[in-house]
């Protein structure tokens, strides 16, 4: 592989890594608002248990989704300093919004919802998870400005051998952003609906003591992944007429593409029938083991669908990096090394893969052990008396 | 506007130091102290707040400056590799070295706080030669200056989180010790930061872009500043947490 082929391939697997992470994010939020939300206001000590069961998962799938993210914002700059070069005085206003106005927040609330556990009176603790809620969302829809500028330079004209910026509106309204955020936001929907409908089932399945439980968590996350999977789909379809007007031959071009979106179309369809079929046997799911079996078999494939659907949008305009404008070859780094990439490839993958494994092996522990033993909001130990 | 701009770096970047520098210097502590789990709980509620103003600053160079992004983290490649990886391994040795049970398990991890933190204060030193144009050996030798600085001012914080424990044993427990600490880590990059001001504002973005990022910015600073002053008023004293 020449450097090309290499620096893409480190944004496309750092990338997909940071999805798959991100999207779960952006799903469960909402999700541990609310519970942390009816354990305000009705002081039930399940709801509570809930919130701290949900939002352990919550941050541990969250700590995977940071550093993924910090790969993936230097990296603009250590292998597309051309992207920099050319497009950075409109590309980067919504970069840097997103992580100022956005993510710098995220990161202090969640800290704050993390450790003010019996510290923050309720309220105010429980406005910080709505906060970090809030701020993801901020975040992907800031991210999505920035991607939709890649796909249709709306707002910018070209001024010597750079882009720059001229109407700041037309980034915010471009026609490649309006159906595709509500797209993702509910692909995330869907994603965290089929987690938490999975480990009900997975814990129903081996005849859990805790059976109240993982029931409402079966059922919180069946309907959650019908409404995500209805609204994915349903922006999806909405989404072809905008493609066809700026980006013609986007689906036939180049099959990878093509087959990306048929792929996912295909899953996103059977997800919609299956859990549309879940919801109205909802009654039934805590007592019949064979449709527990089947949610918990269709849980991978929600993940799947959103890196096909990520291949779909970014192989469909290659080879352009800013659409029709600058091309991904001349949007990398001049005079980056074959020994520099490889380097950076085998380092960042490396890792990441590695500690994506790690995660995904606690998050599956946190499920099997149950809401018995949950760090997080453990009432703190007494303070050590103080011997000198 | 540039001037501005230039100004909000610099407070980034001179914060980053000051703050996540006893993050960064506790880490390099923990092979020297006992009290391992007190020291970590002492930064864990920071920590979020303190690194994120790292991702502030390459979205500031991103937005407002960047011809210099571009320029400076593809200049300094492998440098910037090893500070990212740095940051991740730490990161996730915070996160993950209470979530099993088992001493092997928490001291691998705790180990990869602290190699973390050495990796992150060394790079930082080969990231600083690098803009100054200093030879790399140079860059090692002020890695290690920025290892000091970060180390004195962990040592500080722990003097002031956990006043009398063995962690922070000798140092004096005062917010004004903690303030002079704060300055003593931020000193390795205000300083050349201040030399090289003129080479930063040639190339800040136009004042177009600017002024979209000031109004999509500024109204937000004080949201930004009260939580950031709300961290420390939560989590000044109290019970040690033990999440991380």
């Amino acid at each position: 592989m020449d450097v090309l082929d290499l620096a893409r391939l480190q944004f496309a697997v750092t990338g997909s890594l940071h999805f798959l992470f991100v999207a779960l994010t952006l799903g469960l939020a909402p999700l541990v608002a609310i519970m942390n939300t009816r354990y305000v206001l009705g002081g039930n000590p399940e709801h509570e248990r809930m919130t701290r069961f949900w939002g352990q998962i919550y941050v541990t799938n969250y700590a995977l989704g940071i550093v993924t993210g910090l790969v993936m914002e230097f990296q603009f700059g250590l292998s597309w300093s051309g992207l920099t070069h050319y497009a950075g005085d409109v590309f980067g206003a919504p970069m840097a919004i997103e992580t100022l106005v956005a993510f710098f927040l995220e990161s202090t609330f969640l800290g704050l919802w993390i450790f003010g556990w019996h510290r923050l009176p309720k309220w105010l603790h429980l406005a910080c998870i709505w906060l970090v809620a809030l701020t993801a969302y901020a975040s992907a829809f800031w991210i999505m400005v920035a991607n939709s500028f890649l796909q249709n330079p709306a707002g910018a004209t070209v001024r010597g051998d750079r882009l720059a910026l001229t109407d700041f509106g037309a980034l915010l309204s471009n026609p490649t952003l309006v159906m595709a955020l509500p797209h993702v936001l509910a692909a995330g929907l869907l994603t965290a609906g089929c987690v938490l409908m999975s480990a009900g089932a997975y814990q129903l399945f081996r005849r859990t003591a805790e059976r109240a439980f993982f029931t409402t968590s079966l059922r919180i996350g069946a309907v959650t992944a019908f409404v995500g999977a209805f609204l994915t789909v349903g922006f999806g379809y909405a989404q072809f007429g905008t493609v066809r007007s700026v980006q013609p031959d986007k689906w036939s071009a180049n099959s990878l593409a093509g087959a990306g979106l048929g792929t996912m179309q295909t899953i996103g369809e059977l997800l919609l029938l299956i859990t549309f079929l879940l919801l109205v046997t909802i009654k039934w799911l805590p007592r019949r083991r064979w449709a527990q079996t089947v949610i918990m078999l269709i849980t991978p494939f929600p993940f799947l669908a959103l890196i096909l659907g990520w291949i779909a949008r970014e192989e469909g305009r290659q080879p352009w990096l800013v659409y029709g404008k600058l091309t991904v070859a001349d949007a990398l780094t001049p005079g980056l090394t074959q020994g520099r990439i490889t380097l950076s490839f085998v380092a960042f993958a490396g890792v990441l893969g590695l500690l994506a494994v790690v995660d995904y092996l606690l998050i599956a522990r946190l499920i099997r052990r149950g809401p018995a033993l949950i760090a997080l909001g453990e009432q703190p130990a007494p303070q050590p008396v103080l011997t000198f | 506007m540039e001037i501005l701009w230039f100004g909000i770096l610099a407070v980034l970047l001179a914060g980053y130091f000051a703050l996540e520098g006893f993050d960064i210097g506790v880490g390099l502590l923990l092979p020297f102290t006992a009290e391992r789990d007190r020291a970590v709980g002492a930064i864990a509620p920071f920590v979020l707040a303190n690194e994120v103003w790292l991702v502030g600053i390459a979205g500031v160079l991103f937005g407002a400056f960047p011809m210099l992004e571009g320029e400076v983290l593809s200049g300094l490649y492998p440098v910037v590799v090893g500070l990212l990886v740095s940051w991740i391994v730490r990161d996730a040795g915070l996160w993950f070295r209470r979530r099993l049970d088992g001493e092997g398990w928490r001291s691998f991890w705790t180990a990869a706080v602290a190699a973390g933190s050495l990796g992150l204060a060394l790079s930082w030193g080969g990231v600083i030669a690098g803009i100054t144009g200093a030879p790399a050996l140079l860059g090692v030798g002020y890695g290690v200056v920025v290892a000091v600085a970060f180390a004195f001012h962990g040592w500080a914080f722990l003097a002031w989180r956990l006043p009398g424990e063995a962690a922070a044993q000798g140092a004096a427990r005062t917010g004004r010790a903690l303030a002079l600490s704060a300055a003593v880590a931020a000193a390795p990059i205000v300083v050349p930061l201040v030399a090289l001001a003129s080479e930063v504002l040639d190339r800040a973005a136009p004042s177009e872009t600017l002024s979209v990022l000031s109004l999509m910015v500024l109204p937000v600073v004080p949201l930004m500043a009260a939580a950031q002053i709300w961290v420390w008023r939560v989590f000044r004293r109290g019970a040690v947490p033990t999440f991380f």
